[in-house]
């Protein structure tokens, strides 16, 4: 064998196992590609929104205007659940391990007070405090409270609760009254007159029922409820709209794990025939614009792609519209509906 | 003038290095002889030639294979070393496990019976109690599938002889107790089953990159357990998973599915989350594909068992495309449809459930017919 031959043959010997490293490579690469979230600040969005919206990512706040997102300089924590607070500034929650505080915060992210303070030395002093929302005349704090019941330690249900904005520190003002072991009662949306909108859990006796939320209206705390929505739509997130005649909601349809986003009027008292604006897969957190002319809210692409923002303008049909996709490459929380301010 | 001799062994054509300079080539002589050698020679060198590139291919294709083999190895060996089950479509091995569970015929409709123990630090031998138990019965013609998720705390026939709890029956006899029982109980025929422990939801989620789910309820839980991550598995945590549409990673996952103390129906809320999370995991495991297989696999480990092959698992994951969450009916033994009431009875130190036989039946020959 010359040595040009052998040569060859080493070559050729080479080639096949660089192949099989090929093969083993090429199969590696056709792994699904686990979702990477993007940091916000390298990121644009996709639509320019008029004003600034206030959105939420692992545990961070982020101002978006014009295509551009802004880290908030808060401290360190599991920040979400944003919300308009007063003169411009923003409600917010940061989560700590087994309870949350509840702060209010400059729009560049500055701590301007803590409102609640929910953690405790003591383990059954901690609690829980989600859902702040600002009482029409900013002068009221609303939020879901989990209390505790002193008799059976597992009854830890949400409560709606209010404090004065100037004096959080003062004695809590309960409104609802949750149905035992449901989970209880969240997303408050206080009236202009003065009332309450929340979204109430509970569980159906009936054999084929999972649990169910409903809207319920309270025209005072502890008043008698009002049920705007039935067990077997299933709604719950409303946000009313800026004139106060319109509530959307988030309907879900637990057997098929998808959803609905559906606006109905609203007289003070009762809610209208809603119209859905968006079907599924995972609509949530719905938020008006400030014209009321649309809203944001959240949603997925498919299930297994993470929570972008869209864009849907109010229904001018009966039929589901096709909402306009704002973010891109971003992981946003859910559970955080965003804050829109003009 | 010099002659030079004739190799004989000149091929045809071929000059030789050997020439002289300015020779000029020797034209191939007329003859018999000449022709059959040269002939011979060419068909030599083709046969040569194709041999090697016969070679060549066959080593391209085994390196090629070696590699899909290096890729798919992790997968297999942690079958291997998990139930001691074959790789490739036989199913179970395990001298334990035979007459358990039969592969039905190809296109035929097939159960599974899925378990999932909180096989937390508390226990230290793979004795552990089954808190999940739920039959699956998909038909791979009609695509529809439905689950029928049992209470642990059932009183019933057992196995392994005389009665208690249905989630013992894995303890006390493993699988095949478990299958054996349900079979038994519930005259279903069982044709798999799968195990997995708490660290086996949490790492199988976090493989998928998260679940989305639309929570049905606030989950509040101040008695959690705090035994996956804690140094101390008897110590508790406030746990808080807020409702509604959200994506999760596995300890969420499992804390939504595992959490019961604040839930009205305690265990039967926790099997409604638990089939709702076995959906949610189908949907997003339909981003999957055969190669996510190894990873997963060896991401997995021992946290998993199961009798189904490789291949099987592999086909079932493509089944689960195909149906629309519509198509896959939800079942749970709700009080006091199914269970009569909850006593204390016989050897058992805590209160159990009471089977309603006739609802119960009534239910399994509608929705799981032999």
């Amino acid at each position: 064998m010359s040595a040009r031959q052998l040569l060859a043959g080493l070559a050729t010997v080479a080639l096949m196992a660089v192949f099989g490293l090929v093969v083993y490579s090429v199969l590696g690469t056709l792994q699904t590609k686990t979702t990477t979230t993007a940091d916000p600040t390298q990121e644009q969005a996709l639509v320019a929104l008029p004003g600034t919206v206030f959105l939420t990512q692992n545990g961070s706040i982020y101002s978006l205007h014009g295509l551009t997102y802004t880290k908030l300089a808060t401290p360190p924590g599991d920040w979400y659940q944003v919300a308009p607070g007063p003169n411009g500034d923003l409600l917010a929650v940061d989560k700590g391990n087994g309870y949350s505080d509840l702060y209010l915060l400059s729009q560049t992210g500055q701590v301007l007070r803590r409102l609640l303070q929910e953690s405790s030395p003591y383990y059954f002093q901690n609690h829980f405090v989600f859902y702040p929302r600002l009482s029409a005349n900013g002068q009221s704090v609303f939020y879901a409270y989990n209390w505790i019941d002193p008799a059976a330690d597992y009854n830890v249900d949400f409560e709606i609760q209010s404090v004065p904005t100037a004096n959080p520190g003062a004695s809590p003002t309960q409104w609802s009254i949750p149905n035992n072991y449901t989970g209880g009662d969240v997303s408050p949306v206080p009236t202009a007159n003065g009332g309450l909108i929340y979204t109430s859990f509970n569980v159906s006796s009936s054999n084929s029922s999972y649990p169910y939320s409903q809207l319920v209206y309270l025209s005072s705390p502890q008043g008698n409820p009002v049920y705007l929505t039935t067990p077997a739509q299933n709604c719950s997130e409303p946000s009313l709209n800026p004139a106060g005649n319109e509530v959307a909601m988030i309907c879900v349809d637990n057997r098929l794990q998808s959803d609905t986003l559906e606006v109905a009027t609203w007289n003070g008292t009762s809610l209208g025939t809603p119209t859905v604006l968006s079907q599924g897969p995972m609509a949530a957190s719905p938020t008006w614009s400030p014209s009321g002319n649309g809203l944001l809210f959240m949603n997925v692409t498919s299930r297994g792609n993470p929570f972008q923002l869209y864009w849907i303008p109010k229904a001018a049909t009966s039929k589901p519209g096709t909402p306009q996709q704002v973010t891109q490459n971003l992981s946003l929380n859910a559970l955080s509906a965003p804050v829109w301010y003009s | 003038m010099i002659r030079r001799p004739q190799t004989p062994l000149r091929l045809a054509g071929y000059t030789g290095r050997h020439m002289a300079a300015g020779t000029k080539p020797r034209r191939r002589r007329a003859g018999l002889s000449t022709h059959r050698s040269s002939h011979r020679s060419s068909f030599t060198w083709g046969r040569h030639r194709t041999l090697l590139a016969f070679l060549v291919v066959l080593g391209f294709l085994v390196s090629g294979a070696s590699g899909v083999v290096a890729y798919f190895l992790p997968a297999v060996t942690t079958a291997i070393r998990v139930t001691g089950q074959s790789t490739l479509g036989k199913g179970s091995s395990n001298s334990k496990l035979q007459g358990v569970g039969t592969p039905p015929p190809p296109g035929q409709p097939f159960t599974v019976l899925l378990l999932g123990s909180d096989n937390d630090t508390k226990f230290v031998s793979g004795a552990v109690l089954t808190q999940t138990m739920i039959l699956v019965r998909v038909d791979p013609t009609t695509h529809q599938a439905v689950m029928l998720s049992i209470p642990r705390d059932l009183w019933v026939p057992i196995a392994s002889g005389g009665s208690a709890k249905i989630d013992s029956a894995y303890e006390l006899g493993g699988a095949k107790d478990a299958v054996q029982t349900v079979q038994s109980d519930f005259n279903v025929p069982v044709n798999y089953w799968a195990w997995i422990g708490l660290g086996g939801l949490v790492t199988l989620v976090n493989q998928l990159g998260g679940v989305d789910l639309i929570a049905q309820m606030p989950v509040l839980d101040v008695q959690y357990p705090y035994d996956l991550t804690g140094k101390n598995p008897y110590a508790n945590q406030r746990i808080a998973i807020l409702p509604g549409p959200q994506r999760v990673d596995g300890v969420n996952a499992l804390t939504y599915v595992r959490s019961r103390h604040g839930a009205l129906l305690e265990d039967i809320a926790r099997n409604q989350k638990q089939q709702e999370l076995l959906v949610d995991i189908k949907d997003t495991a339909k981003h999957m594909n055969i190669t996510d297989i190894p990873r997963i696999a060896s991401a997995l480990g021992s946290e998993v068992r199961t009798n189904m092959s490789l291949t099987q698992v592999a086909s079932m994951a493509g089944l689960a495309r195909d149906f629309s969450n519509g198509a896959v009916k939800e079942l749970v033994m709700l009080p006091p449809d199914y269970t009569t009431g909850t006593e204390q009875v016989g050897s058992a130190t805590e209160q159990v459930l009471l089977p309603n036989w006739t609802a119960i039946n009534a239910v399994v020959q509608q929705n799981f017919p032999a």
